[in-house]
């Protein structure tokens, strides 16, 4: 038996799971979301256990989906880090940012060109939808000197300004995007993610995409509509595409205030794993006001179903 | 418009958009101005533009025909190096600069070593080797930078986020600006944002529209709000400056405000509302000769 634990705004102490829950999650839930960073890999490496529960959770019926904020690769691109781990996953089963911003303007129909700051994997996708794009890569090393005469000249075409991560940001792209959002009327404003800071190596935190989009924020004076985690879109696109009900979903990952925040919102079951980000002491402490439906150390603990099964039989 | 000339002593003038588009001085304004110091007017320039420091703004007042003194203009490169000053800033510490040498040239003015700023234009964020930064920086001050990079946004970040205590001054948050004549381009709104979006904390504003350095102004030129107004054409920074300090304020159209944006903020109700509007500063010209041949 789990003691819980009634804190002071009513709500109940998170429980860390034991064999029963992860049955009882298992068998109420049709389709897992993993976030990727902390619950399947660290880096460069997968987390021990975790090709043999993703197996797992295949052969018991189960859809997987993997959401990962990170806009520099396609799903295609990934898909190349999964095999390259030896984690069994198709394509159509990975989530990236990237694909969320395609997916979102294929959502309203959209008909123009799109400005995009960020890296290869937004344009790929964006190629994959047949949508008309500019910028990128190809807008690097472009300066501008604030000289006499000089004038910048912006496509009025573009109706979308997309936003991702992007380690070549500069006062070129920073300054045509702004032109596109204030001269072209009803020029969106789309941001792949918020994330502040990003992992991109173990040593330390690296600004994140939250920079490139305040820039933009910052000289337009206007707020984006975010299509990765921990915003709607994402979630309703995924519901959307595999024909599920929010209650057939569990949101699995290592960030309170954007992973199971994520779920929460979205009326998702929520399982936190400790393997990532968030440890234990801060998941309860008594500032943290965001409590997962489950919490265990790592995602391979839900192999114990198995272990159980084997054991009863 | 005569009222006015009655009524104000001090006048503040913005730069951009009100006194020259770029490197154009707009049509009738330098007569104006002639005309307001003839009629004993105390005339004042209060620029967000933080590229360039005090003395080089002389210069360029200097190269269009517009006699001025240093110690009459007002930037917000000098408005930050002010703050740091007034707040007794440690002068063991650093500033870390994310913006044009303008910053750099009065941050020195007031004693305080700063670093980054143009130097920083060619570093690049290499990512197979961790990026060490100085623990000594004690502020990071910001400004628009053309040369913006992910390098420099790291780094201010990494100083932001991890020495105790360091200070996130912004010389404005200005969106846009008239850097040159015939178009307007992203401001030092953008270089903030961009921090902002990875420290997740406001940055202290120390140009238009905070009341900072009036007291500065207040002090040095012996004037009171009560008889000053301000002239620009910004209603976001301008107008709202003088609002916050108690100054009357005169809108005019010659920069970033146009007919829609100016009838949109009349009509709400926290809209930024200017007392007066004019077209251009130089259409004051006639009333002000008329009012100097009253004098004599």
């Amino acid at each position: 038996m789990v003691s819980c634990q009634a804190v002071a705004n009513g709500t109940t102490q998170p429980r860390r799971a034991d064999t029963d829950d992860k049955r009882k999650l298992i068998d109420s839930v049709d389709c897992f979301i993993f976030d990727c960073d902390g619950v399947i890999w660290r880096g460069d490496s997968v987390i021990d256990g975790v090709p043999e529960t993703l197996d797992m959770l295949r052969a018991m019926g189960k859809r997987l989906v993997f959401v990962t904020n990170n806009s520099t690769k396609s799903r295609a691109g990934y898909l190349g880090k999964f095999t390259g781990l030896g984690l069994n996953v198709n394509a159509e089963e990975i989530y990236s940012s990237s694909y969320a911003a395609a997916a979102y303007l294929e959502s309203i129909d959209f008909k123009k060109k799109v400005y995009v700051i960020g890296e290869s994997g937004i344009l790929e996708e964006l190629d994959l939808k047949g949508i008309q794009h500019l910028g990128g890569p190809e807008d690097a090393e472009k300066v501008v000197a604030l000289k006499k005469g000089e004038y910048m000249e912006h496509d009025e075409d573009v109706g979308a300004v997309v936003v991702g991560f992007d380690r070549h940001i500069n006062y070129y792209k920073i300054q045509y995007a702004t032109l596109c959002i204030r001269e072209n009327p009803g020029c969106l404003f789309i941001a792949t993610n918020m994330d502040a800071v990003t992992h991109l190596t173990d040593a330390q935190e690296w600004a994140g995409n939250g920079s490139m989009v305040g820039a933009i924020a910052g000289s337009t004076k206007r707020e984006p509509i975010t299509v990765g985690k921990p915003a709607e879109f994402m979630l309703d696109n995924i519901a959307k595409t595999f024909g599920l009900k929010r209650q057939q979903i569990c949101m699995v990952g290592d960030r309170l205030d954007t992973d199971i925040l994520f779920g929460k919102n979205g009326g998702l079951t929520t399982c936190l794993v400790l393997s990532g980000v968030t440890d234990e002491e801060t998941l309860l402490s008594p500032e943290n006001s965001v409590h997962p439906d489950y919490y265990m150390s790592q995602l391979s603990e839900l192999l114990a179903v198995k272990e159980a099964a084997k054991v009863a039989a | 418009m005569l009222q006015l000339l009655q009524d104000y002593d001090c006048w503040v003038f913005d730069l951009d958009g009100t006194i020259w588009r770029g490197n154009e001085v707009i049509e009738g304004v330098l007569e104006a101005l002639e005309l307001l110091r003839k009629l004993g007017k105390k005339v004042l320039f209060m620029t967000n533009n933080s590229m360039k420091s005090r003395g080089s703004y002389l210069d360029k007042c200097l190269q269009v025909g517009l006699p001025a003194h240093v110690d009459d203009i007002y930037c917000s490169s000098y408005s930050a190096a002010a703050y740091l000053d007034s707040i007794g800033f440690d002068r063991s510490k650093k500033a870390y600069v994310v913006g044009e040498r303008g910053i750099m040239q009065e941050l020195a003015a007031v004693g305080i070593e700063s670093f980054g700023g143009p130097d920083d234009n060619e570093k690049r964020a290499s990512f197979s080797s961790e990026m060490l930064h100085d623990t000594q920086v004690g502020a990071v001050v910001c400004g628009v930078d053309p040369n913006l990079s992910y390098y420099k946004v790291q780094y201010a970040s990494m100083c932001l986020l991890l020495n105790p205590g360091c200070l996130f001054i912004a010389t404005n948050t200005d969106a846009r600006g008239h850097f040159t004549p015939n178009l307007e381009w992203a401001g030092a709104g953008a270089t903030v944002g961009a921090i902002k979006g990875v420290v997740e904390r406001d940055p202290i504003v120390t140009g238009k529209p905070s009341p900072f350095l009036m007291q500065d102004i207040a002090a040095k030129h012996n004037v009171q709000p009560a008889k000053s107004i301000m002239v620009g054409d910004r209603l976001d920074t301008d107008i709202l400056w003088g609002l916050n300090t108690g100054m009357a304020t005169l809108l005019v159209m010659t920069g970033v405000t146009d007919e829609q944006l100016l009838v949109a903020q009349r009509g709400s109700s926290n809209g930024v509302k200017p007392h007066f509007v004019m077209d251009s500063f130089g259409d004051l010209r006639r009333v002000a000769q008329q009012a100097l041949q009253q004098q004599k």
